[in-house]
């Protein structure tokens, strides 16, 4: 397994626990969509994964290492990228230099400038985009922009927290199929999704998350057709 | 108007405003990696101005050169400073690191005092009364050297911030410090260079504002006035922005005072601010409105 998470619990200042135990695993290569009601504590855990907030108890093996409570600087160095919810590009700087931020941890020069290209190999925006501020983009370009930076390092692990959040249907669907291209060539990704159809659709496997605990967990299309996940979180009335 | 005295007061405004601009870079900098405010940022340039008259009256070290020896002292005991005591002050708390500061000024304050007595100073060199003519405008070679010496510096500190590593990586922190961690920047490390490197501007100011004002120990609460309302109208943490705005404080400053009087120099500048502030609270190129979102 590459990343094993076992009764975790994380909750932000003197708050109670948002996440209540979570038992989670992912296989190399796994493509994974939590689903969800709001506060069910997705975006809580993969902050939690990536360092951003401290586990209170539990832990979270990656690569067979118990690496909870790690800087999240560290954590990245590590093979765990984190896109996180909403806009996180560095808005004043240059769509090339949001890119090199992505190099930043890699020493060696001549390694850092051929994973730059293959970053822009996968996101043509940001050599399109090159001299743009990045502030200046669309939505779903600077998501790309964020998407881009994040695989420089070539991680193991990505975590998109709402990636499609706020983007016109068109940038949508280049996220997700950028998503799909990039697990095809071996990341594992654990992506947060509101939308659960999009999500499950595009996912290989689906976790449904409530109160802070991972509740069902399936394959994503099985999950779609679950009269209860179409009830919840598909707006879909039940057959009486 | 005499256009020569006009263009005269120009070109005299130009010059004071690159030194200006030096001396508030740290400031802005240090505002943008950390949203600290160091009111003790005056107090530290006042320090440095003593430090290189010293170095003059007993070495007969140029004062310009002094900067070369001054910057490196206080780029370490800046970062120590940082590492050492801000760091554990929890943060961002606002109120907390202006009063810290705050006290932090008033100690460097009375060690002036008590060292080198609260009477004026100027570091007097021998070219210090030397001057020259271009197209009948005077230009004193002190003010000359010292805007020379400042442009140089904020040069240096762009093509720092702009072409290196650890530049992109102060930048990436200021605009958002939680991104920055997740592409691989300790925040915490990145954070603690970049206040020495704020503390560092400030001792290349102190000779300048020594060679180009007489000071006291207690000038600082003067200069840290003057230097945040710089800050301000060019929008906290906008290098671009104080550049800007220092340069405007110096023209200011100086065709007021030939074309209405000496006593309405400072005042202008504070109305334009209060113009500027009006219609655009965040300043000429602040961005922080946004970030507070």
């Amino acid at each position: 397994m590459l990343l094993e998470i076992e009764g975790l619990c994380a909750g932000y200042g003197s708050g109670g626990d948002i996440l209540r135990g979570v038992d989670l695993s992912l296989a190399e290569g796994d493509f994974v969509c939590l689903i969800g009601p709001n506060g069910a504590g997705k975006s809580t855990l993969l902050r939690a994964i990536s360092g951003i907030l401290r586990p209170r108890r539990g832990t979270i093996r990656f690569d067979g290492t118990d690496v909870a409570g790690l800087r999240p600087d560290l954590l990245f160095r590590r093979g765990i990228a984190h896109v996180p919810q909403g806009r996180s590009t560095f808005p004043q700087m240059t769509v090339h230099e949001n890119l090199l931020m992505g190099a930043y941890s890699i020493r060696d020069r001549g390694l850092a400038r051929e994973r730059l290209e293959v970053a822009a190999a996968f996101f043509p925006i940001v050599v399109e985009q090159a001299n743009r501020r990045a502030g200046l983009l669309s939505g779903g370009e600077q998501k790309q922009v964020e998407m881009a930076r994040a695989i420089v390092t070539s991680p193991r692990l990505m975590l998109l927290d709402e990636p499609t959040l706020g983007l016109e249907p068109r940038a949508s669907r280049t996220v997700m199929a950028k998503m799909r291209e990039l697990n095809e060539h071996g990341v594992t990704i654990l992506l947060v999704e509101q939308n659960a159809r999009t999500g499950l659709g595009t996912a290989r496997t689906g976790c449904v998350m409530e109160l802070g605990t991972i509740k069902l967990r399936g394959e994503g299309q099985r999950l779609l057709d679950d009269p209860q996940v179409k009830r919840l979180y598909l707006g879909e009335s039940a057959a009486v | 108007m005499n256009p020569q005295l006009l263009g005269q007061s120009i070109v005299l405004g130009i010059l004071t405003g690159g030194v200006y601009a030096l001396m508030a870079s740290g400031l802005t900098l240090i505002f943008g990696v950390m949203r600290v405010v160091n009111v003790a940022h005056a107090a530290m340039i006042v320090m440095s101005a003593y430090l290189s008259w010293m170095l003059y009256r007993t070495l007969g070290l140029d004062p310009l050169l002094s900067i070369i020896v001054l910057m490196p002292v206080f780029f370490v005991l800046g970062a120590l400073g940082q590492w050492v005591v801000l760091r554990r002050l929890g943060g961002r708390d606002l109120t907390l690191t202006v009063l810290v500061s705050f006290g932090f000024a008033i100690i460097l304050e009375g060690l002036q005092g008590s060292l080198w007595s609260s009477s004026f100073q100027a570091i007097n060199t021998a070219y210090s009364l030397d001057s020259f003519n271009i197209l009948g405008i005077y230009v004193p070679l002190v003010r000359l050297l010292a805007a020379g010496a400042a442009l140089a510096l904020l040069g240096a500190l762009f093509v720092v911030l702009s072409r290196t590593n650890l530049g992109r990586a102060i930048r990436a922190t200021t605009q958002d410090p939680r991104s920055a961690a997740l592409v691989g920047v300790n925040v915490e490390y990145v954070t603690t260079l970049a206040f020495g490197l704020g503390v560092a501007m400030a001792a290349a100011g102190g000779p300048l504002l020594g060679m180009l004002f007489a000071f006291y120990p207690a000038t600082h609460w003067l200069w840290i006035g003057k230097l945040l309302a710089v800050v301000v109208l060019g929008g906290l943490g906008s290098l671009k922005g104080t550049f800007v705005a220092a340069m405007i404080l110096g023209l200011a400053e100086q065709v007021a005072t030939v074309t209405i009087s000496l006593d309405w120099a400072p005042l202008v500048f504070y109305l334009f601010l209060f113009g500027v502030l009006i219609v655009r609270p965040r300043g000429l190129f602040g961005t922080v409105a946004r970030e507070s979102l």
